[in-house]
Parts: structure tokens; sequence; C-alpha cells
């Protein structure tokens, strides 16, 4: 699958961070999901990763020929959407 | 398996930093890690090196020291870790809290450092979005913001270049001794490691590390915990926090916020910054959970109203999501920075608690002095493990 990506293609749209740079990260030692966010920011935007993790682990998967399970998953921490401070504050939806 | 001059357990803050330092010294160095670089404390924490959060005395010279020492790594780095000395307000909700701010920036300016009070109109004019009825607070104009994963990147990335050899993903089964108790290598499950010198590095799990060398550090998980905005419009300049911080920190002020029963039993202080990447980091909490490092929700929503009492236009602005991670506490609030008299060879430099980054460039050259039998730019005989002497198994 990754093969077919090319390198310019974007593939976290919160941070806008590309395919390249995200095999850019796995040369320079990320061996999973959060070795890669932590590294180029991808999954760090507005969507906390919901678009591109499943690309990620993909790249991860073809560029380290490893199998999905191999590639662990980012934390899952709340809010489980955004919400503002202020409903936040007050209770609301978390 | 090669033999290193020196093993270096751990690769956060502190650990990569004196891996960075013996390299520079010309020791052929090993890093090891049972996961990442910056996998734990390191990239769960916040972005600043402040002196205006320390004590007076070593605790305030080491920060000073290490904030100079950052600002030259800055300049001579081609890993760009987003250092930016912005400076640091300390913000007064009461008369009472501004006097008690006074006399700690007047002892520090005495020090020598550059500390100042300013006023309610000064403080409007420096964050126009700060909430209006403040007194005043503390200006310290060089404390600085980092990004902190990115620190320990760029002393593993330069490092490398001085010929460190990174083992990530390596966890130690057992430290090999020898008849007079002294080190002579690592077993780990990529192989085995001689070598004489072992720094012990990891912080929190610094404790289990000491165990495999029949010693018993008392550092304990300390939770802390912050909300990340969205990328929004800058709306704060400098770091902030306010002056309750201290009280969070050290459990020692003696004054009483007038706050929710929520922020009280979280013990929750206001501090926030904006990052190189638009987004806001706002905190924060610290409690003794063990290694539970989960979000809170509670505390999420003690945090956000905290925040919201200094920064009204928070309500507005989206959260998305929360951190939490755990910093190595040491009862003293010093970190340990010594030799083992126990166990020769064996070193240990971790407990920095939320100091961590601050204080780890500093702490990897002092370090570095130490192995090499140098005398070291302060006199950290409070650093010393002897301290706790008696914690010999």
């Amino acid at each position: 699958m990754s093969e077919i990506m090319p390198d310019d293609m974007i593939v976290c749209r919160c941070e806008e961070i590309t395919v390249g740079e995200i095999k850019q990260s796995i040369r320079e030692g990320a061996k999973d999901i959060t070795g890669v966010k932590r590294r180029v920011r991808a999954g760090m935007g507005l969507c906390q990763g919901r678009t591109c993790e499943k690309l990620v682990q993909q790249i991860l998967c073809s560029e380290l020929n490893i199998c999905p399970e191999q590639t662990g998953r980012s934390t899952a921490r709340p809010p489980v959407r955004p919400v503002t401070f202020g409903e936040l504050a007050e209770g609301g939806v978390v | 398996m090669k033999a290193y001059d020196v093993v270096v357990i751990g690769a956060g803050a502190i650990g990569t930093s004196v891996a960075y330092h013996l390299c520079e010294k010309g020791y052929e160095v090993a890093l090891i890690d049972h996961g990442d670089i910056a996998n734990g404390s390191s990239s769960h924490c916040d972005a600043v090196a402040l002196i205006c959060d320390k004590q007076p005395g070593l605790d305030t010279q080491m920060g000073a020291a290490s904030i100079a020492l950052y600002k030259e790594l800055a300049a001579k780095f081609s890993y760009d870790f987003e250092f930016d000395q912005k400076g640091c307000l300390y913000v007064c909700e009461t008369e009472s809290e501004y006097e008690a701010a006074s006399a700690y920036a007047n002892r520090q300016a005495q020090d020598g450092y550059d500390m100042s009070m300013v006023d309610a109109k000064t403080l409007a004019e420096m964050e126009p979005y700060l909430a209006k009825d403040l007194i005043g607070g503390i200006w310290t104009p060089g404390d600085a913001a980092m990004s902190p994963y990115k620190v320990c990147f760029a002393f593993t990335e330069e490092a490398k270049k001085l010929g460190l050899k990174v083992y990530t993903y390596c966890s130690i089964q057992k430290i090999l001794l020898g008849e007079k108790n002294q080190v002579e290598g690592i077993e780990t499950d990529q192989g085995t490691i001689y070598t004489k010198k072992i720094i012990n590095c990891a912080g929190v799990w610094a404790p289990d590390v000491g165990k495999m060398a029949g010693i018993e550090i008392p550092i304990q998980p300390r939770k802390g915990m912050n909300l990340i905005s969205e990328k929004t419009k800058r709306i704060v300049w400098h770091k902030i926090l306010e002056f309750g911080y201290m009280m969070s920190k050290f459990d020692d002020i003696n004054f009483k916020r007038n706050v929710s029963p929520l922020v009280e039993e979280y013990n929750v202080a206001f501090n926030i910054e904006y990052t190189n990447d638009s987004n806001i980091l706002l905190g924060g909490y610290r409690g003794f959970r063990g290694f539970d490092a989960r979000s809170e929700i509670e505390a999420m929503k003690a945090i956000a109203e905290r925040g919201m009492r200094f920064f009204p236009c928070l309500k507005d602005i989206n959260c998305i999501r929360s951190y939490a991670g755990v910093r190595p506490f040491v009862v003293d609030h010093l970190p340990i920075v010594s030799d083992v008299e126990a166990v020769p060879g064996f070193y240990i430099a971790a407990g920095h608690e939320g100091d961590g980054i601050c204080l780890s460039p500093i702490t990897g050259k002092i370090m570095a002095q130490v192995v090499a039998g140098e005398k070291t730019e302060f006199d950290i005989s409070k650093l010393k493990f002897s301290r706790f002497e008696k914690n010999v198994l």
C-alpha cells in the first residue's frame, strides 16, 4: 500500500505531515506510532490521529517489514472530541 | 557485543545529556533505554527551564547555569530544540501573595539574579488577555522554553556525531558486579555489554536499576498532568504561573488560596505557555498515584477552571487532549547526582522531579565531571547519594 503513496502526499491533515516526512522519521529511529508522532507530529492535531493513524501504521509496516500489531497505538486520552475549556470546567462532555 | 568506557541507562532529558557530555570528553559511550528516546517523563511534561520556581541557593544556581548552557547549545547544535528565552511571569492574586513574592524576588536579586516585581499596569501591558484583577507579579526575563522531547533527540543526534552508540528498545536483565562489588557489565536482551562505569539516569525507574546493583534509591513517582488546546491565535507571550504554584511544588508554603473545593482537592496550580506549534499548554496538577499515568477527568475540570480564572478567553478555545506522566520525586526536592560508594563504577543522575528538563544540561555537564574525576562546577555535596546511606541493601 505505502509503495504507491507518493512522498509528497499529506498523511496527517491536521499537522500537514507528508509520507516523505514519516519515512524520514522512521529512518531516524521511530519504530512505532508514538515514535513517528513524537518526531514529526503526525497525530498531534485536532483529530488526534483518527484519520492518519492507520496510514502511519501502514507506512511503518512496509518500511520496517513488521505486522500491524507491532506498531503499537497512540495513547488514548480524554477528551474524546474537542471541547472548549468552558464546557470542560462546567463538567460538560468529556 | 562490544565494550564501552561508560554505559548510560535511560534516554530521557538527563540520560541523553549525560551521554552527550561524556562523548564530548572523549569517552566511548553507549546509551540504553527499554523504549524509544524520550519515551518516559521527558515527553509527558511541560516545556520550560525556569529559575523563578527554584529555592534560593544551589537549586537556583543550577537552574541559571543550565539555562545559560541551553543557550550555548541552541547556538551550537544543528538539531533545533526550539529554545526560546521568552521570560516568565509569576502572578499574584492577593496582597499577601505579592508580599511573599516580593520577599522571594528580593532575596534572588540579592544573589545576583535578574528578577523584579511588576505592578498590575505593567502586567496588563505585557499580557493583555490576563485577568485584570491581578495585583502584579515577579518578572524573570532570562527564563526559557524549549521542546522537552526535542532536547532529548538533539542531545542524542549531536552525541552520535561524537561516536555515541544507541540501544533503544533494549531491556536490562542483570548488572554484572565483580569481587569487590565493582561494575563489570550489563546483560541485556540484545546481548552482554562490558563496561566499568554505569550511569543510572532512569528517572522514576532508577530504583529498578538500582536494585540490580544492590542499592535502594529513594525515588517515587509523582504524577503531573496538563491540557493542550487546538492551534489558536496567540493569547499569551511569556511563561506564566500563579504564585500558588510554589505551594503545589513544595507543599510547604504557608498560605491558603481562595479556590473551589475541586481545585483545592487536586492541588491544581495554574501555569500556561504558548508553543512553537501554536498550541496552548495549560497546567497543572501534581499528585501521588503510583505509576498510574492515566488522565483524570476531575483534575482536567479543575485545570480548566483554574485556567479560566487567569485567562477568561480560554472559555471558548477548544481543548484537544490531556496528558499525564510521572516525575521522579525525591523527598528533599534535590536530585541525586553522585557516585555510589558501595558499588564502585556505579553512578546516579536522577530524581529531578519537575526540573529534569530545566536541569538537563547542567546535570550532564556535572556528571561528566564526576566520572572524569574533575572538580565539579559547583559544590554538589548536597546531591550525594550518601545522604540516603542507610539505603544500601
